[in-house]
């Protein structure tokens, strides 16, 4: 909020969320709005909306979040979200090789039917469960059910070079320790195209968005805890 | 496997879902039963017998509530209703009767007022009722009196109690015609004494219902009370003292002490206004299950719930993986979820509904739709409270497509459209998706929107009310939001305009106000207001209505958007295949499975309507209105999309020539379904009723097609997806490479996968080749230019260059020389056996014998056999093969008696022998004998001699012959024909399938098919298909010739043709055939009931034709035996469809020709008979 009478240029950007169920996605936005974790997150019903700003050196960005129900059956309503939409975070989980198939069915679509130009970022989330978790809070607590401490199934490499071969953003971040996760909406806004950046849709709109900033909305209802300041990065 | 899909099968009936809602085609239609059963939310299996205007009175010291009239109690007009086991009456003026119009019958307005969906009324069990007297006394005709079990059943109450219980006694007075009371009365009186073994049912299901606790005398209340849901444990949401849950449970009390309880409870306008205000805690639970019928339900079947538990405990599933996922964040904020008992409980709830209905299985939502449910009932209840909403309540809402979900978020915003016009100009103008705002509203019911308290207030009215509540409370919530709504031009700020004023909403609505009585107002009495008085005129019709309206529009949608993904995601394999093809392949293969849905229902009807005659007539008109449920649809959710092996079939008869079969509906064909069925558990019964397969030809059976099946089918789990099927197509049509072509060709028949193919498997391969070719090639081996192409080929042999030399016979002469090439080169696998081989054959023929599973196509490999040993005879020249072959297949008629009574006649006459003899036995017999022969005189054949060929031999024998590999390179693949499929492929590419005119035409055409026919023949079931085939075929070209004469009259010159050909061909095999042997008389018997079986079946199929229109037809064509009869109805279902038509029938013709002048070879005999029938019915 204290931006707001910074002179750097504002503009939003769309992003959604898409991705196998319960890989984090919703998450991974309440670690970067709220920057909070909730262990048992009620699963998205349809999506869930939120805002969070991000200041680059050069301007600012305002994220209007849709993080999208995972469920396989849901995902028919997801062209109504990721419509116009400028950035995408596919998320799967390290530790669930299924959700990387997921993921690049999501990526496919994107690519075809998602508007031209999309920035697509692959990320990996639950590293936290992982032996290289950079884990500031307690990692490998439940780690698939085995103590090994390693659940990971899914290689950096192997996700690397398909994001490379598909020109995505690639990450791996945990949204239960916070690593990585502010990196990759920094990484998001830096890679959105000048061109493509519109300013704020207009006067009615930030006017009507300034009730809503930092503020995490959630169509999943009230009883959630109040929003606390969002990390600006 | 059997058993759970008949249990399941079982239970989905005690479920089925309502068509009404369910946007089915009998939707526009719906039967009068459904609309019944959803009036009354009585279970699918009750239909409205008798029904009869009736005033309902209350005695006064039942009647507590309201202005009481002291002398007569209460009194209601309305409609009485009785169903096999229910009595129902409301005042809801509603007809069920077949005479009353739609309308008159589907009166569902939902006043909020009083009504309620079912009005005021009752809805009494029969096995609840206890006694019912006619009273002489009243001014009526007829008027009955009737009491209940209400509160007596429980506790076999002493009699002092009794007295104290007032008995619950209604009286009700039917106005009409002396004759329709009787009728009435004896109905309910045979209703009445069908339910009193339902006694037991209905105090096991009441005992669970928290009024008999309630209302049970204090000095009785030490038993535990029953099972209210996981608040009793943990206390339920909100505050009680703010809830006045106290004041409510005590009115609550004093109605249902009055009006009866549960299964007996009458409802009067209080019980509404009561409800509108909010239930109490411990009863809402019990009430939620009474106004959505669920507890009907739950009486029907008491042990479901345990039952369908049990049967699958300790089994798994992707939906319950999927619950699991979600166990822990379901409604996690109540404690009763924090705690294993909450978490144990959901999951059972929810795990055995994916039971039971696989096809929703398990939608986020539902767990927390069901969290909510179990705050308040038992287990048993909330499934049943499940099943309640997803059939019939929201129906399609978590179905895999959640095309009800979509469909409901067209019809709110077209609503929006209709009362809020300037709001909805707004969202269009600034590009607002309202249905991101208000789907999870739908999809949870407003749990996961609202604060819980409220949420279950809205729920109150929902299940009294139905679906239209959810829209009037989202209309109310977008009315009273406007003007801030207004202000906001983007998705984010109208989200959180919303999201405020939920959190807001036990704040006063008018906290300013003067008037501390609008002050105590909160915002969500205001919200309940403005929904059911401002839109009160949204009913149940208006959202029915928009639904019907929006449901194409939606379910094309979601099939687009199925279709689309589907394709993208088939994997690495499908890139080889073009978008098209994709596509076309995705038609093909849901259309098949939605085809054969549709079939297997109709069947399933006419079995049950079959079923059901012999029971009362009524009941069978009551149930006459068609429960056609739409299924299968993908935008529906397909309730399958894995292939069978017979879909595969079918699937694969819409693309490919080789896939038909030559002779449908002989008797053969069951024999080899009954074979099957231990392969394949899904094999259908064949339906004399409907052709199992529809429409369409009907598919051949084939080793190659099971091996085919079983290569695709990657994981072995019997069925094949989509993405099995593109991969598998992708590696023969894809590649356009001989090489791999070959190379799969070979992995099919390598089964152990060793790189190895033994002798059987030659053989197999060489059918196979045969089958797949029995229709001539394609490709670049069309007739016309094969000559051309194929050139090179003539320098090995005279035929070559011949014009008339057709390219299926050469290629039946290159599958000759490919088997004994094979043989040739093949290594063989114990060097040291073939000293003593000779030696051993008969000793170990036998064992050989014994050894090798009798399948049906078994019975080729004589036919294999003698291929193989008449090429060894001879050298290694082509054009002799061929000689041999033609010599094989054209024995004249003469020799046949001497090879039947010569011990040692030559291989060939043998066999011919071998397939005429109709027991089995004899020709197992013979066919020792024959393969005997073929074994001594060929040491390659000996079983006691393995050998086998490995790919790079078979490569080069493949290569070896330019026709076979040009069938690898080109034909085969080819062969499937994915985009356009059959009909159009038929006639221009078919190189034998030739036109009447070439029929016509003479004896060249005659020749090029009779070696086709000999080689499907061969290739499918040795000569004994051959002889099938024709003596089918036979049939079916006078079936068909028949049935053409009958046609208009254009057509009739071109007929007359046409049959002119067969005819003539049969009358001279009928010649033919005076001097051959006399055993033939059994077959000619069997041809004779063949060919009724097989005209019969063509009326069938003809009629499945017009499956839809002609259908009605059916029950009338059933009865019927005679085949002319079945033929004429099938002409005229067909009628209508002649283009498609006109070529099918030209195939069958020809086909027919063929087998015939085929037969003069190797079945003369088979053809004379068949020749003698057809003169007897063309005259005829």
């Amino acid at each position: 909020m204290a931006d707001s009478s910074a002179p750097k240029p504002s503009s939003s950007v769309k992003l959604v969320l898409l991705g196998e169920a319960a890989v984090g996605k919703s998450s991974l936005v309440l670690r970067f709005v709220n920057n909070d974790f909730q262990e048992n997150k009620e699963p998205t019903i349809g999506a869930a909306f939120l805002t969070q700003k991000c200041n680059l050196p050069t301007r600012t960005i305002k994220f209007e979040i849709w993080d999208t129900a995972g469920q396989e059956r849901f995902a028919s309503l997801a062209p109504m979200y990721y419509r116009n939409a400028q950035a995408a975070l596919v998320v799967y989980d390290l530790t669930k090789p299924t959700s990387l198939i997921k993921a690049k069915h999501w990526v496919a679509e994107l690519q075809r039917q998602a508007s031209p130009g999309i920035v697509i970022a692959l990320v990996g989330n639950k590293l936290d469960l992982t032996e290289d978790g950079t884990g500031s809070g307690g990692d490998a607590e439940d780690a698939g059910g085995e103590d090994s401490g390693d659940a990971r199934k899914i290689s950096t490499e192997e996700a690397k070079t398909y994001a490379e071969e598909e020109g995505l953003l690639f990450f791996e971040t945990s949204a239960k320790t916070g690593f990585n996760v502010t990196e990759v909406f920094t990484a998001i806004a830096n890679a959105i195209p000048e061109t493509s950046l519109k300013t704020a849709r207009g006067p009615g709109a930030s006017h009507a968005a300034a009730r809503t900033e930092e503020q995490r909305v959630n169509l999943n209802g009230p009883r959630d805890p109040n929003a606390k300041e969002g990390c600006a990065c | 496997m059997l058993n759970f899909s008949s249990f399941v099968q079982k239970a989905q009936q005690l479920l089925e879902p309502v068509q009404g809602l369910n946007l089915s085609e009998s939707d526009k239609n719906p039967s009068k039963a459904s609309l019944f059963q959803n009036q009354f939310r009585l279970p699918s299996s009750q239909h409205p017998l008798y029904e009869i205007t009736a005033e309902l009175t209350i005695p006064p010291t039942n009647a507590t509530q309201g202005d009481r009239d002291r002398d007569r109690g209460y009194q209601y007009a309305g409609k009485l209703h009785l169903s096999e086991a229910f009595l129902s009456f409301s005042t809801t003026p509603s007809s069920f009767l077949q005479s009353a119009t739609t309308s008159t019958s589907s009166i569902f307005t939902g006043q909020t007022h009083g009504g309620g969906p079912n009005g005021n009324g009752f809805t009494f069990p029969l096995c609840s009722i206890r006694r019912v007297e006619r009273l002489h006394s009243q001014n009526f005709q007829f008027a009955l009196s009737i009491s209940t079990w209400n509160g007596i059943s429980q506790d076999a109450a002493k009699e002092k109690d009794k007295k104290e219980l007032r008995e619950q006694r209604v009286t009700l007075q039917l106005a009409g015609s002396r004759q329709a009371c009787e009728r009435f009365c004896d109905g309910l009186k045979k209703g009445l004494r069908a339910n009193v073994g339902n006694v037991a049912k209905l105090k096991k299901v009441t005992a669970e219902c928290y009024s008999e606790y309630l209302l049970r005398p204090d000095d009785k209340k030490n038993a535990a009370p029953p099972d209210a849901g996981l608040g009793m444990l943990f206390k339920y949401p909100g505050d009680p003292k703010k809830l006045r849950d106290r004041a409510k449970m005590r009115l609550w009390a004093e109605y249902l002490r009055d009006n009866g309880r549960n299964t007996t409870l009458i409802r009067q306008p209080t019980f509404h206004k009561l409800i509108r205000v909010g239930l109490p805690n411990r009863l809402r639970g019990e009430i939620w299950e009474l106004t959505s019928g669920s507890l009907y339900l739950r009486l029907e079947n008491p042990t479901l719930y345990a039952d369908t538990l049990a049967k699958f405990s300790g089994q798994e599933s992707l939906a319950i993986d999927e619950i699991e996922k979600d166990l822990n964040r379901s409604l996690p904020e109540y404690p009763g979820f924090q705690s294993e008992e909450g978490i144990g409980r959901l999951r059972r709830v929810l795990t055995a509904y994916s039971w039971l209905n696989a096809d929703v299985g398990y939608c986020q939502a539902m767990n927390i739709v069901v969290a909510a449910l179990l705050i308040y009932m038992s287990e048993a209840q909330a499934f049943f409270l499940l099943s309640a909403l997803c059939d019939r309540l929201v129906p399609g809402y978590y179905s895999t497509t959640m095309y009800g979900t979509l469909l409901d978020q067209k019809v709110f915003e077209s609503l929006v459209e209709r009362t809020m016009p300037i709001l909805w100009e707004h969202l269009v103008k600034s590009d607002v998706q309202l249905s991101v705002v208000s789907l999870p509203w739908f999809l949870s019911l407003y749990i996961n929107s609202m604060p819980l308290v409220f949420a279950f207030r809205v729920l109150d009215v929902f299940f009294v009310e139905g679906p239209k509540v959810l829209f009037q409370v989202g209309l109310a919530i977008l009315r009273i939001n406007g003007e801030e709504l207004l202000d906001a031009t983007d998705d984010g700020a109208f989200i959180s305009v919303l999201k405020s004023y939920f959190s807001r909403l036990d704040e006063s609505a008018h906290p300013k106000s003067e008037n501390p009585k609008l002050r105590a107002v909160t915002k969500f009495q205001e919200l309940m207001v403005v929904a059911f008085k401002e839109f009160s005129g949204i009913t149940h019709s208006t959202i029915t209505d928009l639904r019907l309206k929006n449901k194409d529009a939606v379910l094309s949608n979601i099939e687009n958007f199925a279709k689309r993904t589907a394709i993208r995601n088939l994997g690495p394999d499908s890139k080889l295949l073009s978008n098209d093809e994709l596509g076309a392949l995705y038609d093909r293969f849901y259309g098949v499975l939605y085809e054969r849905q549709q079939r297997d229902h109709i069947i399933k009807q006419e079995q049950a309507r079959r079923a059901k005659s012999s029971r009362s007539r009524i009941a069978e008109a009551a149930s006459e209105g068609s429960h056609s449920v739409e299924k299968g649809r993908v935008g529906l959710g397909p309730s399958t999309s894995l292939m069978d092996y017979d879909a595969f079939r079918e699937f694969l008869a819409g693309m490919c020539k080789w896939a038909i079969s030559d002779s449908p509906s002989t008797p053969q064909r069951d024999a080899f379904a009954e074979k099957e069925k231990s392969f394949y558990g899904s094999f259908r019964r064949s339906d004399t009723l409907l052709s199992p397969w529809g429409a369409g030809p009907e598919p051949a059976e084939h080793e190659f097609l099971q091996r085919l099946f079983q290569k695709w089918d990657t994981d072995s789990s019997s069925a094949l997806t989509l993405q099995k099927v593109v991969s598998g197509l992708a590696r023969i049509k894809g590649k356009r490479d001989i090489m791999g072509a070959i190379n799969y060709f070979f992995e099919l028949y390598d089964d152990d996968g060793d790189g190895k193919v033994d002798r059987e498997g030659i053989l197999r391969m060489s059918e196979a080749l045969l089958f797949l070719s029995r229709r001539g090639l394609e490709g670049t081996l069309s007739p016309s230019n094969s000559t051309l192409t194929l050139s090179g080929d003539s320098t090995n042999g005279p035929h070559g260059d011949v014009p008339g030399q057709p390219v299926s016979e050469r290629f039946l002469g290159s599958v000759s020389a490919f088997i004994r090439r094979c043989f040739e080169y093949a290594d063989p696998d114990h060097p040291k056996n073939q000293d003593n081989a000779v030696q051993n054959i008969q000793q170990k023929l036998g064992s050989t014998q014994l050894d090798e599973p009798t399948t049906g196509e078994e019975l080729a490999n004589p036919d294999a056999f003698a291929i193989g040993d008449d090429d060894d005879d001879d050298d290694d020249e082509d054009e002799d093969d061929e000689d041999d072959l033609l010599a094989m297949d054209s024995p004249t008629g003469s020799p046949k008696a001497a090879a039947k009574k010569a011990d040692n006649p030559p291989p060939a006459l043998q066999l011919n022998s071998t397939e005429i003899t109709p027991s089995k036995n004899d020709t197992e017999v013979r066919r020792r004998v024959s393969k005997a022969q073929s074994e001594r005189a060929n040491v390659a054949l000996d079983p006691s001699n393995p050998l086998h060929i490995t790919l790079p031999t078979f490569r080069m024998v493949v290569l070896a012959d330019e026709l076979l590999e040009h069938f690898f390179e080109t034909s085969f693949p080819t062969s499937f024909h994915i985009i356009e499929g059959l009909q159009q492929a038929t006639p221009t590419s078919a190189s034998s399938l030739t036109t009447f005119s070439g029929l016509g035409i003479g004896a060249r055409p005659a020749a090029n098919a009779g070696a086709a026919a000999g080689a499907s023949a061969g290739a499918g079931r040795g000569l004994r298909g051959v002889l099938d085939n024709i003596v089918t075929d036979g049939m079916r070209v006078a079936a068909e010739v028949r049935r053409r004469m009958e046609e208009a009259q254009k057509e009739l010159e071109k007929n007359a043709l046409a049959a002119g050909g067969p005819h003539q061909q049969h009358q001279q095999q009928g010649k033919q055939r005076g001097g051959a042997n006399d055993e033939d008389e059994d077959d000619e018997d069997e041809d004779d009931g063949g060919f009724d079986r097989a005209s019969t079946r063509s009326g069938k199929s003809g009629g499945a034709g017009g499956l839809s229109s002609a259908y009605h037809g059916d029950a009338e064509r059933r009865s019927v035996r005679s085949s002319d009869r079945d033929l004429l109805t099938g002409a005229d279902a067909e009628a209508g469809d002649e283009a498609l038509l006109g070529s099918q029938a030209g195939t069958v013709g020809i086909e027919g020709g063929e087998g015939n002048s085929a037969g003069q070879p190797s079945a003369s005999v088979g053809g004379g008979g068949a020749g003698k029938v057809v003169g007897v019915e063309f005259d005829g």
